[in-house]
């Protein structure tokens, strides 16, 4: 257990810049998740922290200690990669026996701390199985045994879902938020699935471009996104227009916002609206229209055409909906709870 | 210092490889006797002549015109029986390739020198009139390029994914000769270059089954003449060692822009 | 009428001349020689193979088998070192082009020209014999000469050291840095990597290789006829038999000597089919 912090960042291979004034600071104990699109430097920072890449400035520390220069087999952090990166020529047991060994581990410790490592992770049939006697979703659990296995500081997971298939990726997912939970090893979890990020983490980091756009809960990061990149990569958001009022605020649809950054009077902009958050109600007349309705269970989502054309999302309760059809003509509002949005 | 030896250890490879090759044109093109060099005569004597000595022989052109003969022909043979069986198995059969890879791998239990006994216990007693002609090494040849052309060809099949090609003309609705003939084999061309040259290799260094069988093909006649003129005949191998490797650095090269290896042992 | 399916007409079509050309032209001339060997004079008898394996043909099979053995062993730990050493260059480029392509050459330079340039590097004439002469040194007493022992592993080593190097390569491509990666995490030293998780890995495909440059040189007859016709090795010993220049019924006798050739050279394809199975199964899971 143990607090990390890194500190301003940065780190170019070539030309290519991969982090740029990247700090962030995580508490101990928690799952932090650094998402964001290939190539946006979020494993670039992992493997910095893991101490695999050395930054060409800015420091890493763990619980206030600087470790900018202690080597990679003094931290005491443990990894589980996307490949598993199981050793082929060990069996699942042989693979955590090597790394307890490694730690130097005392014999008579390591096989009850084997078979406790099995049970957790529901492996004890495997134990004596050679990876490629296993299924990958197998072959990953014994990874993430392995990897907790040595009581690290820190656990490290580069995409470690990524080459899984869907279910097993959802049941291996939840495993390890229990496990993280029941040894409350501090966690940095790197993925460019949002999904998994929002599911899985206590903060969510976006990154784009080698820089941290924005750490937060999952829910404020869906909720008040600071700005339009947020925004668009998290979930699904409508750019609706909007006005700006007098005292710097932005008007949309009657209601009157706060918006990511403050108005001049009459400036014309669009702002993000999430698809739960418009309200739809008929109206002989109304100024949008309604081009398509889809039933998808507990929601219905219905497409919607604005007065200048543009077309917006709209998620609504099907319990709640009503008969709604297309061509009919529509108004718009927002839901009273919505205060601030993001300003593209 | 890890580096000084990494790059002591290259030198000395290096040295190794090059060193009998030009101990081998000292002295095939200087005339100063290896007892007699020092450095004053270091530079003495170095001619091209006896390569012109070489190129004046027409026993040698005849050979060489038969090696070249027996190349063109092995190729034509081993792209006749293993390319329509290569695309077959992998399109059709994928679950026999291992056995067909393990097939490929037998011509190397039976070397030349022991195949030849063989052919003279056979061919020779029932059938002598098949040795009679030059050509019969061809069928001989094409057997012991099998496991590198085999694998060359299959290794270039599973690069194009032949199999996913196969599938997405098939459901165009095109038929199987259409589909061998205008999708996958065009796609082939870089494996069927390096089958190619991997063979011409083979045959224009074979010496044993063309010396048993007392044929005379461009090796053999190089031994034989090399007795009787022993300078010229040193010039001529070299020459022929040097085109061979020019040869194949280029098919190698060509390949590599095509993002593509030579695996030559096919392993 | 049953009618054949077109896959399986195909299928005939494609596989019959293979079959029959196989047949023709390797297993009815190796089945014909093993089953001669087995009936020396027209009756069966082991007698022969018995004798394939006394006098001088035992010296022939020990002296093969310790030259390719020999030309396995160092050709096979000097190609894997020069694969290792090429890994961790990363330039200059045209080196890694250059030695790929090179590699590709001299793995098929076993022959004629070979042995004429080594004749001419360290034969009694040769330019380093006489280099080292004048440095006071005999390299003829150490065995390296064309005919000598050691001169035949020099010669061989040439294209056993490239064969070699292009079977490492994929074998070295195979070790995933993440496993590198993941033993220093846990702390693991480079050594203790090594030693339990690279080296063992990489064994079955160095022994596979070191296996084929076995059967490469056991095999290889050009180069060692032009350094020394009369050497006793067994693919000498064998053109010496079929040349017919020996008392009659000899002949029984040579093909005895092949099939123990083929015998081993079968066994040794087995293994090296075996040791690739598990290269592979462990680099891909």
């Amino acid at each position: 257990m143990a607090s990390v912090d890194m500190q301003n960042i940065r780190k170019a291979f070539g030309p290519s810049v991969a982090l740029e004034d990247f700090s962030i600071d995580i508490r101990s104990g928690e799952l932090v998740c650094l998402l964001g699109p290939s190539g946006c430097g979020k494993t670039t920072a992992l493997r910095i922290l893991a101490g695999f890449e050395r930054a060409d400035s800015g420091d890493v520390s763990v619980d206030r200690k600087d470790i900018t220069k202690v080597a990679v087999e003094k931290r005491n952090f443990s990894m589980v990669f996307q490949d598993y990166s199981l050793f082929p020529n060990m069996t699942a047991r042989g693979n955590i026996n090597f790394a307890l060994k490694s730690r130097k581990v005392h014999a008579g410790e390591r096989a009850s701390i084997i078979d406790r490592m099995l049970a957790v992770t529901s492996l004890e049939d495997q134990a004596d199985k050679f990876p490629h006697q296993m299924s990958g979703g197998q072959k990953q659990r014994v990874a993430l045994a392995r990897a907790i296995a040595t009581s690290p500081r820190v656990l490290l997971l580069d995409e470690p879902l990524s080459a899984l298939d869907a279910k097993v990726r959802e049941s291996l997912r939840e495993e390890i938020r229990r496990l993280q939970r029941e040894i409350g090893v501090t966690t940095v979890f790197v993925t460019h699935d949002q999904h998994e990020a929002l599911a899985i983490a206590d903060r969510v980091g976006v990154m784009s471009n080698g820089r941290l756009e924005q750490i937060a809960t999952p829910r404020e990061l869906y909720e008040t996104p600071v700005n339009s990149f947020v925004a668009t990569f998290i979930g699904s958001i409508n750019k609706v227009p909007a006005i700006g009022t007098s005292d710097g605020k932005w008007e949309c649809w009657g209601s009157v916002l706060t918006g990511s950054r403050s108005s001049t009077p009459g400036e014309s902009v669009v702002v993000g609206v999430r698809p739960e958050d418009i309200r739809v109600k008929r109206e002989v007349n109304g100024p949008a229209s309604l081009t398509d309705v889809s039933f998808l269970g507990p929601i219905t989502r219905v497409s919607i055409r604005l007065d200048r054309g543009e077309t917006v999302v709209v998620d609504l309760m099907s319990a709640e909906c009503g008969d709604l059809r297309p061509e009919q003509a529509v108004r718009l509002s927002l839901r009273p709870e919505v205060h601030r949005v993001v300003v593209f | 210092m890890k580096t000084f030896l990494k790059w002591a250890f290259l030198v000395a490879l290096a040295a190794f490889f090059i060193v009998p090759l030009l101990a081998m044109a000292r002295f095939a093109f200087q005339s100063v006797p290896v007892i007699l060099l020092t450095p004053e005569t270091a530079l003495q004597g170095w001619s091209i002549d006896p390569i012109i000595a070489a190129a004046q022989e027409p026993q040698m052109w005849a050979a060489s015109r038969t090696s070249v003969l027996l190349a063109a022909f092995t190729i034509l043979l081993t792209l006749l029986l293993l390319i329509p069986l290569a695309i077959v198995t992998e399109i059709k059969a994928p679950h026999l390739r291992p056995l067909l890879t393990a097939l490929t791998l037998l011509p190397w239990v039976v070397p030349p020198i022991a195949l030849v006994v063989g052919v003279a216990v056979t061919f020779r007693t029932g059938a002598p009139w098949f040795l009679a002609s030059v050509f019969s090494l061809v069928p001989f040849y094409a057997l012991w390029a099998m496991p590198f052309t085999y694998r060359a060809l299959d290794a270039g099949l599973q690069a194009i994914n032949a199999r996913t090609l196969y599938e997405a003309a098939r459901s165009m609705g095109a038929p199987f000769a259409t589909i061998v003939m205008r999708v996958i084999l065009p796609n082939m061309t870089a494996s069927i270059v390096a089958a190619a040259a991997l063979t011409t290799a083979l045959v224009l260094g074979e010496f044993a089954f063309a010396s048993l069988l007392l044929k005379e093909t461009l090796p053999t006649f190089m031994v034989n003449f090399q007795q009787s003129q022993a300078r010229a005949g040193l010039a001529l191998a070299l020459v022929v060692l040097l085109l061979t490797a020019v040869a194949i650095s280029v098919v190698v090269r060509a390949l590599r822009r095509r993002g593509l290896s030579v695996q030559t042992t096919g392993l | 009428m049953k009618r054949i399916h077109p896959d399986t007409r195909i299928g005939l079509l494609v596989a019959l001349p293979f079959v029959a050309f196989i047949s023709l032209f390797l297993l009815y001339p190796t089945v014909a020689i093993v089953f001669s060997a087995f009936t020396p004079g027209g009756d069966y008898s082991v007698a022969g193979l018995g004798r394939a394996l006394s006098g001088s043909y035992r010296q022939g099979f020990i002296n093969s088998t310790a030259l390719a053995g020999t030309t396995a062993v160092i050709g096979g730990i000097i190609g894997l070192t020069l694969a290792a050493v090429m890994r961790t260059l990363q330039r200059p480029r045209w080196l890694h082009s250059t030695l790929d392509s090179w590699s590709a050459v001299a793995s098929q330079l076993g022959g004629v020209p070979l042995a004429f340039a080594f004749i001419a590097a360290i034969g009694t004439q040769g330019l380093l014999t006489k280099l080292f002469n004048q440095v006071g040194i005999n390299i003829n007493d150490f065995g390296v000469s064309p005919t000598g022992f050691w001169g035949l592993v020099v010669v061989y080593l040439y294209f056993q050291i490239p064969l070699m190097f292009l079977v490492s390569l994929p074998a070295l491509n195979g070790l995933r840095p993440t496993w590198r990666e993941a033993a220093a995490l846990m702390g693991a030293s480079g050594a203790r990597y090594w030693l339990r998780v690279g080296i063992p890995i990489l064994t079955p495909a160095a022994l596979g290789g070191m296996l084929l440059l076995f059967v490469n040189s056991f095999a290889a007859y050009a180069t060692a006829y032009v350094l020394n016709p009369g050497g006793a090795l067994v693919p000498l010993q064998i053109r010496f038999l079929l040349q017919g220049n020996v008392i009659s019924g000899e002949e029984d006798l040579g093909y005895a000597i092949v099939t123990w050739v083929i015998t081993l050279l079968l066994a040794s394809l087995f293994l090296l089919t075996f040791l690739q199975r598990r290269t592979l199964r462990w680099t891909r899971s």
